[in-house]
């Protein structure tokens, strides 16, 4: 039960607004922190926090796309595949993720490590291809880049191959992230 | 010429034509009043405009963009068209994208035949359609035993939704998803689980959420309707009875008309097949050798005849007394006493309105001489404070309930709440959450409850300036009363210190409109006369009392509870009422009448059982109403009928006390009859035919009358409208039918003679805390509890336990309990535990609710019988209501 | 490649510039709150943002001293203001910079602009993906609190604003500003009617201001430095200031370049973004995110301010400019932006929702050699039947894809059309990702 385990913690979320039904994201996140998902057990514990009926909560979790309602892999590779990211490979990107894990978007490997979706724009349009995988940004991705990717990942659970705070164009002599 | 617009209207031209409308009208409204109606799937006048179908839009002079007549108030000199080329297409092509996914099942679709979409395609679209891609199509689930949801129909308007919250307060419904694939669910894959109001079939402009009761059984031509008024609560719903082959197909209920203005509980919209049970009495029946065999109606009322008279003549007339149910009509009811006055010759009349309502009544003839309500809905709508005492309100009277929601969510008032409630969410809206000021407790706690308010009212200085002038004496008195009561005693009987009450003292006596709602928590519970009174004297010290829009209503149980009082179906009353004793009322009564009537008061119901009991009542009409299965075992009914000679009961079923009757004549029900019914507000309405009788059952007052022909005493009338003219010649002025009730004002003579002195007789025994509360340890070291026989929403007495879809929804008894009790007891939902205590012992499964404040349980008194043992009989000795509703109980875990 | 004065951008570029409050106050950062607050009156502080011309850099271009003026006066009441950093346009990436690299900017402006208008809370609503702008905007708030710029009593003069960062979980509509609104409430992010506007009934019904992360950023500069000073930059008085241009698709050095209003897309796209990646030329352009109309090659010239890139047909937007060389098939470009709306279609007015998923039908069977000849014309009212007919401007957002790509390269459409009947459909180019 989250009211047990962060008890300060959703206090201090609830101070912040005057309209207690305003922490649903917050708690919603903290929720599928602590599960890998939204259960129906913390929807409903949710709703009993913030006096909503437990569809108030659910309507909301299924608004947005971040929140899940079933477990998925240890690790959620989002790729982009808005047109910005399009036009420089993200479908050869996909299909390169089908080559290594052979799933496709909405799939989970069956060791449970990866679950692939496909996602819109995550604001890294000219660093693309470019996905996400769970918390963490991997820009201008290339076939090496990805194999390195995973293969850190299944090793080591993350990958310096991530991005770091975000600046475009690099400035000149700077450090190349990658 | 000067410009002189009236700055609270505004004029407008709507397709050519100009009208004034006031401010704030939207566009849609002030066309519908202009007689152009947009057409519109999401728009509903209850709801807050959403805007979101685009199907109401219109071009609007000086602005660019076609705007939603929906969401767009009308501006001076603002001019709309509807109907031009640019809007027909606008509409043609919103037409076109909901058809593009729309199933076009028609044929199978209930809503076929009064369908928004069909009538709106059959005005606005060619035939052919150019959507040539997959259509959406929505999984089908099971949505519940009640409701049915076709999501391929849904043209995703929210009004099911929003109505759910907006109005009901229950927000059992959730559009789920995004974009076209939105769809309406409760939560997960859990089917759905509310008040099942059926607000949401109602509102659905299409065949996506329609009523699982009917499904496939009609389509609209073929239903013969009749519109009538609900028999379930005091609130007095208009619903529409729709039937076809003398079957009741479905109810509903038109926005725009009757005091629910639309608005059903599920008692209204899903409790529609009691009428046709297959268990209702289709014939006569004589008790033969001791078993109650079938007779013609001849031979069972000239049985009756022959048996009244016979006694009569032996025993004299004080040897009747008759009970009659205030589910029946007005007619039924004066028909009942005028047959027990003339034709038997005894003021021994009573009926269920004994079980609380006559408190109310009371209370209110001796504070301000009125019967009724001095407020309508109307005024509960637009109070700025409302005070609720023991009202259960939306399980008891969910209409009110609505209006009191609309005053707290639409136009923000108060709301203080004396209630056997915690605010906490569930599946069925807890008015409690509304509140300003919550007070929970339990119903032995209300009437302290009410004397800290008023201490805290004149210790705030918030006693009317005026009053205290007028009536120093009174004034003094209350005051001094309190003034010996301490807060801490105060404190510790209801468990809260005195800033909260004097807070709410604050905003209670200085709202502009302040209205007090008092409900079966007080009306039946020991002290529920006197605690009605102090509540008026706390209108009347907060300078509320004779406001316009102010006053004291008293919620009427059952349907026609206000009508019985009327009527004078009930011992202290005449048709009026008048006193039975009111020697001018008599003597005009009797000029009427043409008869004289019978001396001396009448015995009230428990009067008529004891005398039964000993022997000096010997013979009981009874009329719908179950003495037997009502009262404790405690109260000696059964041995007071099984005790009497002759025992007559018309009913509907084979209830415990028909069961002990020597003739039982087969009555109809309200949708087999026309009539009228009085409200809680006290607005008669005219309830009419639905069906045919059901197997050889007559209307009551019908029975009733044909007696009187065999008694050699004839009462004779063509119809129901002829004793309803009878009723408006006895009770002038009483009786008017109309769309919104006239209340009356409190008379003032009576009022000043109350503040002048005629509060004194019984202040002290008033404005005294009772002994300590219940709840607290026993001797034993063993928690008790308070165990209250509570209503359900779904049900009403045990009359509705016979229906298929309120079963549905709730089909046995359990007894609710709060978590942190359950928890300290080691129970958990679906228990089965043993309830106990010196009088008895029951075994029930348990529910957990959240909104029930410590220490205190409830068992619904629909499947009370068990629970009815454990009860302690105490009765008003002012008014004889008797007190049953509250027992202290020892809970444990039952073993195995 | 003609240089220009940065402003936003400017801090990020000295070397070692970590973002921390010690690099940001060292680059003179929080001297325009020092300056402003207690000594300057708010309604003067208002005054000078609508003297310095400044205009929402979200999309919709509105002047930001304007919007303010919009609250009622003499308010009593809690009002709020919301830093919209929602970031999701396709093919926009400035806030995020600006966030992850200069967080102390962005909470400067929030205060300036708090203080302007009387807000004690404020909310920075920031997009649920960018979980490292989010930490990275805590850990700032955090020491922006410690050092007294935010919470209680700031800087001893008296005022008490607090700032939270409430991150969505999700969703593109809720860029727009009620949907914004809605969510942070707690709700589904649809779009409110309006009227009423924030401005009256915003945020839990009271007067609420949202602003653009870029638009706040600027604050802190105005404040220093002088609304004449800012009123001066890029093509005044209409788009006056910087913009940060966000050049994504096929050229050499894509990136976020600050520019003054007024540069035209040639220089952008040529200087500084340097030009095509290869040697193909240039096919399309969206000058101002997903939702702007494509522009062509002749375009080039248009002056990339407010009223020029609107002239031309399109819209000035996010600042987005995706560049697109020959080879492209505009078809394939709308149809997935196409998808983009439909994925992102909160589902609340029935022409969205019902036409974008007819659209994105109808375009997916042209691209698959399945079209039919009425399919253009049916395209063209479907687009014309959802503009214009729905609660907030997506969509007019999601036509404009398609409008302009049939308003430019029909011909495009009905290649594909006439040859799918023909045995060997129409082949398309699909770009592909880099090996290295």
């Amino acid at each position: 039960m989250l009211k047990e385990k962060y008890k300060a913690e959703i206090e201090d979320i609830l101070s912040r607004y005057p309209v207690r039904r305003s922490a649903v994201l917050p708690l919603l996140y903290m929720a599928q922190q602590e599960e890998g998902y939204v259960s129906e057990t913390a929807m409903k514990e949710i709703a009993g926090i913030l006096r909503l009926t437990p569809p108030q909560v659910y309507e909301v979790v299924t608004f947005y796309t971040m929140l899940h309602l079933k477990p998925i892999g240890k690790f959620h590779v989002q790729v982009c595949k808005s047109l910005m990211c399009a036009l420089v490979g993200s479908d050869t990107l996909l299909a390169w993720l089908k080559a290594r894990l052979g799933i496709g978007p909405g799939e989970t490997t069956p060791d449970k490590l990866f679950t692939i979706s496909t996602v819109e724009c995550l604001a890294s349009c000219g660093t693309g291809p470019m996905m996400q995988v769970n918390d963490d940004y991997y820009e201008s991705i290339t076939e090496t880049k990805l194999d390195g990717i995973l293969a850190d990942l299944t090793r080591d659970g993350t990958s310096s191959l991530k991005s770091g705070p975000f600046m475009l164009p690099e400035p000149a002599g700077s450090q190349c992230k990658m | 010429m000067p410009n002189t617009i009236d700055t609270d209207t505004v004029r407008v031209t709507i397709d050519g034509q100009t009208l004034t409308v006031p401010k704030g009208t939207l566009v849609i409204e002030a066309a519908r009043q202009a007689g152009v109606m947009i057409p519109h799937f999401c728009y509903h006048p209850k709801l807050k405009p959403d805007a979101n179908c685009r199907m109401c839009l219109v071009e609007i002079e000086k602005v660019p963009k076609l705007q939603t007549s929906c969401s767009t108030p009308v501006a001076n000199g603002m001019v709309v068209r509807t109907a031009t080329t640019v809007v027909n297409d606008a509409h043609k092509s919103v037409l076109e994208f909901i058809l593009a996914n729309h199933p076009l099942d028609c044929p199978v679709c209930d809503q076929g035949g009064r369908c928004d979409l069909q009538d709106f395609s059959h005005q606005y679209t060619p035939t052919t359609s150019r959507f040539i891609e997959i259509k959406r199509v929505f999984q089908k689930e099971y949505f519940s035993p009640l409701i049915e949801k076709e999501m391929n129909r849904c043209v995703q308007c929210l009004r099911c939704v929003r109505y759910c919250d907006e109005v009901m307060d229950v927000k059992a419904l959730a559009p789920v998803g995004r974009g076209t694939m939105t769809e309406i669910k409760h939560f997960g894959s859990h089917e759905l689980d509310c008040e099942f109001c059926g607000g949401c079939v109602q509102i659905c402009p299409v065949g996506a959420i329609t009523s699982r009761l009917s499904m496939y059984e009609f389509r609209p031509w073929m239903l013969k309707r009749a519109d009538t008024i609900c028999t379930y609560c005091g609130d007095g719903c208009r619903i529409t009875i729709q039937a076809k082959a003398n079957q009741i197909i479905e109810v509903n209920s038109e926005y725009g008309v009757g005091r629910n203005n639309g608005d059903l509980c599920p008692r209204g919209f899903f409790g529609y097949h009691v009428s046709t049970h297959p268990d209702r009495i289709m014939q006569p029946m004589i008790r033969r050798n001791g078993v109650l065999v079938t007779a013609t109606w001849e031979e069972a009322l000239e049985y009756v005849a022959e048996t009244c008279i016979a006694l009569k003549l032996k025993h004299g007339p004080q040897a009747f007394a008759g009970l009659i149910t205030s589910r029946c009509t007005n007619e039924d009811l004066y028909v009942f006493q005028k047959f027990m006055r003339l034709v038997i010759g005894t003021n021994n009349i009573d009926s269920s309105a004994r079980y609380g309502q006559v408190n109310g009544v009371r209370a209110l003839r001796r504070v301000q001489g009125t019967h009724r309500w001095t407020v309508t809905f109307e005024d509960l709508s637009s109070a700025n404070a409302l005070l609720l005492v023991g009202t259960n309100v939306t399980e008891t009277n969910p209409i009110t309930g609505l209006r009191i929601k609309e005053a707290v969510k639409k136009h923000g008032a108060s709301l203080l709440t004396i209630e056997a409630l915690v605010p906490a969410v569930g599946k069925i809206s807890n008015i409690a959450n509304l509140s300003t000021h919550d007070f929970a407790g339990r119903p032995d706690q209300f009437g302290t409850m009410v004397l800290a308010l008023i201490k805290a009212v004149i210790e705030e200085n918030l006693v009317d300036s005026e009053l205290t002038q007028q009536a120093p004496g009174y004034v003094r008195a209350i005051a001094d009363a309190l003034g010996g009561i301490s807060w801490d005693s105060l404190e510790t009987a209801t468990g809260r210190a005195s800033p909260a009450w004097r807070d709410a003292a604050r905003v209670f006596a200085q709202a502009k409109r302040a209205i007090i709602v008092v409900g079966q928590g007080v009306l039946r519970h020991p002290g529920g006369l006197g605690i009605t009174t102090n509540l008026l004297d706390l209108l009347l010290l907060t300078g509320h009392h004779g406001r316009r829009g102010c006053g004291l209503a008293t919620l009427a149980e059952e349907n026609n509870d206000q009508g019985a009082v009327e009527m004078g179906a009930v011992a202290e009353f005449l048709p009026g009422p008048s006193d039975v004793t009111d020697r001018q009322a008599r003597e005009r009564l009797a000029g009427l009448w043409k008869e004289e009537l019978p001396q001396g008061a009448g015995r009230t119901l428990m009067g008529i059982l004891e005398e039964a009991k000993k022997g000096a009542v010997k013979a009981l009409y009874v009329v719908g109403e179950n003495p037997v299965g009502s009262l404790p075992p405690s109260s000696g009914a059964k041995e007071a009928l099984q005790h009497c000679e002759f025992v007559v009961c018309q009913e509907l079923f084979m209830t415990e006390t028909a069961a002990l009757a020597h003739v039982v004549l087969p009555a109809s029900s309200y949708a087999e009859k026309d009539g009228t019914f009085t409200n809680t507000e006290g607005l008669v309405q005219p309830v009419r035919q639905a069906i045919d009788p059901i197997g050889e059952s007559r209307p009551d007052w019908e029975i009733l009358s044909t007696l009187s022909v065999l008694m050699g005493y004839p009462i004779e009338y063509g119809d129901a409208k002829e004793i309803f003219k009878e009723i408006r010649s006895v009770i002038p002025g009483s009786a008017l039918l109309g769309p919104v009730p006239t209340p009356p004002r409190p008379d003032a003579a009576v009022v000043n003679q109350y503040i002048q002195g005629g509060y004194a007789e019984d202040l002290a025994n008033r404005y005294r805390v009772p002994g300590e509360g219940r709840g607290a340890r026993g001797e034993g070291g063993e928690k008790t509890f308070t165990l209250v026989l509570s209503q359900s929403l779904f049900h009403s007495g045990k009359f509705s336990t016979r229906a298929k879809g309120l079963l549905d929804a709730e089909a046995d008894g359990k007894l609710a309990l709060n978590t942190v009790d359950a928890g300290t007891l080691n129970i958990m939902e679906g228990d089965r535990v043993r309830v106990a205590n010196e009088r008895g012992v029951m075994t029930t499964a348990v529910t957990l609710r959240d909104r029930l404040p410590e220490g205190l349980v409830t068992f619904p008194e629909h499947f009370d019988e068990q629970a009815l043992s454990l009860m302690p009989l105490t009765i008003e000795n002012r008014t004889g209501v008797p007190y049953y509703r509250a027992a202290s109980v020892r809970i444990e875990k039952a073993r195995g | 490649m003609p240089k220009y004065e940065k402003i936003l951008l400017k801090n990020m570029e000295i070397p070692g510039y970590t973002g921390s409050l010690a690099d940001y106050e060292r680059a003179g950062g929080y001297q325009a709150l020092r300056k402003v607050l207690g000594k300057v009156p708010p309604a003067e502080v208002t005054d000078t943002v609508k003297k310095s011309g400044l205009r929402g850099r979200g999309g919709a271009g509105f002047p930001t001293g304007v919007k303010w003026g919009f609250l009622p006066k003499d308010y009593q009441g809690p009002k709020y203001l919301c830093c919209n950093a929602d970031e999701s346009e396709p093919g926009t990436f400035k806030d995020r910079q600006l966030i992850e690299r200069d967080p102390h900017q962005i909470i400067e402006g929030i205060l300036i602009a708090c203080y302007a208008i009387g807000v004690k809370t404020a909310y920075l609503y920031i997009r649920g993906e960018f979980v490292l702008g989010a930490q990275i905007l805590d850990r700032a708030l955090a020491e922006a609190r410690t050092a007294g710029y935010v919470g209680r009593d700031i800087l001893g003069m008296g005022s008490s604003i607090d700032i939270w960062v409430h991150r969505g979980a999700g969703a593109y509509i809720c860029g727009e500003e009620t949907a914004l609104l809605e969510s942070l409430e707690g709700k589904r992010g649809l779009p409110r009617v309006k009227p009423p506007f924030p401005a009256t009934h915003g945020l839990y019904n009271k007067p609420t201001v949202v602003n653009n992360v870029e638009t706040l950023a600027n604050l802190p500069h105005i404040m220093n430095r002088g609304a004449e000073w800012f009123a001066a930059i890029g093509s005044p008085p209409k788009s006056s200031g910087t913009r940060i241009f966000c050049v994504s698709g096929h050229v050499k050095r894509p990136g976020n370049f600050e520019v003054p209003m007024g540069i035209t897309l040639r220089e952008l796209i040529f200087e500084h973004a340097g030009g095509m990646r290869s040697d193909k030329p240039l096919k399309a352009i969206i000058p101002g995110g997903a939702s702007a109309p494509f522009f062509t090659p002749e375009h080039l010239d248009v002056k990339l301010d407010f009223e020029s890139v609107a002239q031309a047909g399109s819209m000035l937007g996010s600042g987005g400019v995706t560049v697109m060389e020959e080879g492209t098939s505009m078809v394939w470009a709308a149809l997935r932006l196409m998808e983009f709306f439909y994925h992102e279609s909160c589902g609340k007015c029935t022409p969205c929702r019902e036409g974008s998923s007819w659209l994105v039908q109808t375009m997916r069977r042209i691209i698959d050699g399945r079209g039919r000849k009425s399919d253009l014309e049916t395209l063209v009212e479907l687009c014309q039947n959802i503009a214009g007919r729905t609660v907030c401007a997506f969509g007019d957002a999601e036509v404009a894809p398609i409008m302009s790509t049939l308003k430019y390269w029909r011909h495009e459409y009905e290649e594909l059309i006439q040859q799918a009947a023909a045995t060997e459909p129409v082949k398309l180019m699909m770009p592909a990702m880099a090996k290295h």
